[in-house]
């Protein structure tokens, strides 16, 4: 039976093996994390090509019609064939922008989102680097973008894209603290900040998140949403009312970076929420018997949960920014804290001082 | 009262959105409910009464065509588009020799067809493709007009209202 832990194990010990035969063992700590970062990047592509096929399927289907059927089997290939057109595409830059930032901003907004992938356990022990602040790091790294998209807006020298990038501004500033403030409960539970212990104690507690947390589940996915710049919240990039927004300038291969980063956006917090509350890898409580591997089950909630993230976009309307707002902070974040504040009770209740 | 208005407000919100998601995620899990036609592959039979190209009609057991050259089609086009020449043969009766339609002029209003007393011209429905490469194509002649009627019309009740229609129009 593979599990995730197996496949890391075989394939270190065949790595380890081969710098032995060309002789840089010694290198073995510096080299590892790179070929880690390979294939984690090679993971995320693929994977975000699969999403993006995924999307259009999803909202072909919601509004009765096929959606890409042409390249590949089902249309599979189609993401290839526009990422081929994207990269192949003339680099089309404003005169009067702002040189250095405007050549920086799709790299950071890129790196910064893909930087989050670092800690998500796809299994136990199957994990980039398990960081034992793992929340905290996502937290802080995913909130680049927000630089990334402001510093676009600003270079472009297009008052669209700043308008766009100033309201990504607000946005992403508001809608960071009610998502912070879901996760505070489960942190209170735990005792731990590291991504892969939330999901052992699940393991031990023997429930998942979601059912004493269902209230911070939904403040968590929809400030998720909104951090990931994706309709109903995707007013930074309202086409009716900001052509692009930030991304009125760019094309070609910066394009399908901003393009990719919204992407992977949604798989990190998707990630972070499948680990969070409904238990990662571990096997769904009643199709246990499956014997399926641990990264098996997380790609399944994975893809739940995006499937989920998917049905928000082709569903809701946009809010307006006053709304937007309005729904931050006199609805989010008073429920958020009043999630904590009751968690904590409960809690003090049922196991008393030092239930850790 | 407020407290309560705020948190019936939350509810009845997300109540809403769950609504919305159930549509959604009905038709998304409805594989049937596609409406897209992939044209190319899949094609939409017109109505039997369509006007999607005109047509001469050619008498298989005569081994000719209908066509008597009575010039009634020619006089009733209003962009005159058709130019047909007949022959009185030996057993006098006239028999057309040439037509020609040009369908770069013509506006299909079908005038033609309804002055036609010897079921010569007819509208078909099967083919509509009408794009071509060169404007020339456009020019056809009785050759490319030739038209079977086929031996067991899809429509009976439709065909027959086509083939009764009285010769009067435009004389």
């Amino acid at each position: 039976m593979f599990t995730g832990e197996n496949i890391i194990q075989i394939v270190s010990g065949f790595l380890h093996w081969a710098y032995a035969q060309v002789g840089i063992s010694a290198l073995a700590g510096a080299i590892d994390p790179v070929i880690s970062a390979i294939v984690m990047f090679g993971f995320i592509s693929v994977f975000v090509m699969f999403l993006v096929w995924m999307e259009r399927k999803v909202s072909a289907h919601m509004q009765s019609r096929i959606g890409p059927n042409r390249v590949g089997p089902f249309g599979l290939l189609q993401t290839v064939a526009d990422a081929i057109k994207l990269t192949t595409k003339e680099d089309v830059k404003p005169v009067n922008r702002d040189k250095i930032p405007y050549f920086i901003a799709p790299i950071v907004a890129f790196v910064a989102t893909f930087m989050g992938m670092v800690v998500i356990p796809f299994d136990k022990g199957m994990v980039v680097q398990d960081l034992n602040v793992g929340i905290l790091y996502i937290i802080a790294i995913t909130g680049f973008t927000v630089i990334a998209i402001l510093t676009a807006g600003w270079s472009s020298n297009n008052k669209f894209a700043l308008l766009g990038g100033f309201r990504s501004a607000a946005q992403i500033i508001s809608y960071e603290v009610p998502l912070v403030l879901s996760v505070v409960p489960i942190i209170m539970i735990t005792g731990t900040l590291s991504l892969s212990g939330i999901v052992e104690y699940q393991q031990q507690a023997g429930y998942w998140f979601i059912f004493p947390q269902i209230v911070a589940f939904i403040i968590f996915i929809t400030s998720a949403t909104a951090e990931a710049n994706r309709a109903p919240f995707d007013i930074p990039e309202a086409e009716s009312e900001l052509i692009g927004g930030f991304h009125t300038e760019y094309s070609g291969v910066k394009f399908a970076m901003f393009f990719l980063g919204e992407y992977i956006a949604v798989v990190v917090s998707s990630a972070v929420a499948v680990t969070l509350f409904l238990g990662g890898w571990l096997p769904v409580a009643f199709l246990g018997f499956l014997h399926l591997p641990g990264f098996i089950w997380f790609l399944i909630k994975l893809v739940s949960v995006i499937y989920l993230v998917m049905a928000f976009r082709w569903t809701f309307p946009r809010l307006r920014v006053d709304q937007l707002m309005d729904f931050g902070w006199k609805v989010l974040i008073p429920l958020s804290i009043l999630n904590i504040l009751i968690t904590a009770s409960v809690w003090l209740l049922l196991y008393g001082k030092g239930a850790q | 009262m407020g407290i309560f208005k705020y948190f019936k407000d939350i509810f009845s919100g997300l109540w809403s959105l769950l609504v919305g998601l159930s549509v959604t995620s009905k038709y998304f899990l409805n594989f049937k409910a596609v409406t897209t036609q992939q044209y190319p592959e899949e094609r939409l039979p017109l109505p039997a009464r369509s006007r999607s190209m005109i047509k001469l009609i050619y008498d298989g057991e005569k081994d000719q065509f209908n066509c008597v050259a009575c010039l009634m089609c020619a006089k009733a086009c209003p962009n005159s588009c058709i130019k047909l020449e007949g022959v009185r043969q030996v057993d006098g009766k006239r028999r057309m020799t040439t037509f020609k339609l040009d369908f770069s002029t013509c506006i299909f209003c079908g005038y033609c067809v309804e002055a036609c007393g010897f079921d010569a011209l007819t509208f078909v429905s099967e083919e509509y493709e009408n794009a071509v490469y060169k404007r020339g194509s456009l020019l056809q002649d009785e050759h490319a007009m030739k038209w079977v009627r086929p031996a067991q019309p899809i429509a009976p009740e439709e065909q027959k209202k086509e083939t009764v229609i009285p010769a009067v129009v435009g004389a």
